[in-house]
């Protein structure tokens, strides 16, 4: 037991794990925390009449400087690591034909064309639409993610997939005479609903455009 | 991209496929991406390596992304468990030299000040912590984070966390004064 009358000075004896309460009876894991958070100065009403804790922290926060001297270092971020990650994001970009969820058990991959096909489908099963067909589309909403998929065109519909995203645009040519809004209306219901349970698409986009109507 | 469009309308926009809303995020968080895993590894050329697998993984996991979580930490967890992992893999397979390599770029050998010598050596100290130690003291004293964010990203509780930080002050300490 140090003497009680006599402050601590030898920091490598604190520090050792030997000796976790001073003689004051202040624990050493909390002066040591309270210089290296750099609040030595702060003293309780106990410290500011304790040599023990006085000395204690004057130690640990000299001890503790040059760790915070490295952490105050900037750091410089190399000039490769933005280009190195947009390089990889835009390899992995062109390949997604797929949705892909990675589970405990494997990917499960189901490819972009495949998810047109199910709008398509959907949409010529809606009373009053005598034909679906995709466009390319600029729109602010699909033309990202149908860039996303560079080389994804087909046919029918076009669909941007993205992760468990999809954006899928579909050109209606309707029945004439029929209400029109509400033919649209019902294709996008149908073919989300449609996506949500045969692919696990959760963020669903349908937009579609009623572009011709066949009497 | 105004500094006013915060992280969270970001990853929705990246969520939808905007590329550009995650070169943002790669553009304000890389540099955190990077520090930790320098800091922890003690070596540039891993760090980088780890900063670089970080972004691309939580790219490719943002349909896994809580909405109303905050990126940061999220990213906070990708470095550290993959540093962990780098860690874990680098022992099992060879002999794991993290007092080694620390290069300066620029500086010739010799031409170190005595202050470099000083910052690489409390550098090497920290990285030859063991890990949970490590990762503590990094995110608490270099990264200012608190107990409760610590355990958030680590998954662990906050009284693991203070032992752990408990710990790691006083070998780090022991360390730093044997050099005097």
């Amino acid at each position: 037991m140090t003497d009680p009358g006599q402050p601590v000075h030898d920091v490598r004896q604190l520090l050792s794990g030997t000796t976790r309460h001073l003689a004051c009876g202040a624990d050493t894991d909390e002066l040591l925390e309270q210089a290296a958070d750099g609040h030595a100065g702060q003293l309780t009403d106990h410290q500011r009449h304790c040599l023990h804790c006085q000395a204690a922290l004057k130690e640990f926060s000299r001890v503790w400087e040059p760790v915070r001297s490295l952490a105050a270092e900037h750091v410089t971020v190399p000039a490769t690591l933005k280009t190195a990650v947009a390089s990889q994001i835009r390899k992995l970009i062109a390949d997604v034909w797929y949705t892909f969820h990675l589970g405990d058990s494997g990917a499960i991959r189901i490819a972009a064309r495949v998810v047109a096909t199910i709008a398509r489908e959907a949409a010529r099963n809606v009373p009053g639409v005598r034909a679906a067909f995709g466009r390319s589309t600029h729109s602010t909403t699909a033309g990202p993610a149908e860039k996303a998929t560079l080389r994804h065109h087909h046919s029918h519909a076009a669909a941007g997939v993205l992760g468990r995203t999809a954006v899928v645009d579909l050109a209606i040519a309707a029945q004439y005479g029929t209400q029109l809004d509400a033919i649209a209306r019902e294709v996008q219901q149908r073919a989300i609903a449609e996506l949500r349970a045969k692919t696990g698409l959760h963020d669903v986009t349908v937009n579609v455009t009623i572009d011709d109507v066949i009497t | 991209m105004g500094a006013d469009i915060d992280d969270g309308y970001l990853v929705q926009r990246a969520r939808e496929g905007y590329v550009d809303a995650y070169a943002e995020l790669v553009d304000r968080h890389g540099q955190m991406a990077y520090r930790v895993a320098l800091r922890l590894l003690g070596n540039h050329h891993d760090a980088e390596d780890i900063a670089q697998e970080a972004l691309v993984t939580a790219w490719q996991q943002l349909p896994r992304f809580k909405a109303g979580s905050s990126f940061s930490t999220w990213l906070y967890q990708i470095v550290t468990r993959k540093t962990l992992n780098r860690i874990t893999r680098t022992r099992a397979t060879e002999s794991l030299d993290l007092l080694g390599d620390v290069p300066k770029t620029g500086d010739e050998p010799g031409q170190q000040t005595e202050r470099d010598l000083t910052v690489d050596a409390v550098a090497d100290a920290v990285a030859a912590l063991p890990p949970p130690q490590r990762i503590a003291i990094v995110l608490r004293h270099f990264e200012g984070l608190s107990n409760a964010e610590i355990a958030r990203i680590t998954s662990s509780t906050i009284p693991a966390v203070r032992s752990h930080l408990f710990r790691g002050r006083r070998t780090l300490s022991q360390t730093l004064e044997q050099w005097r």
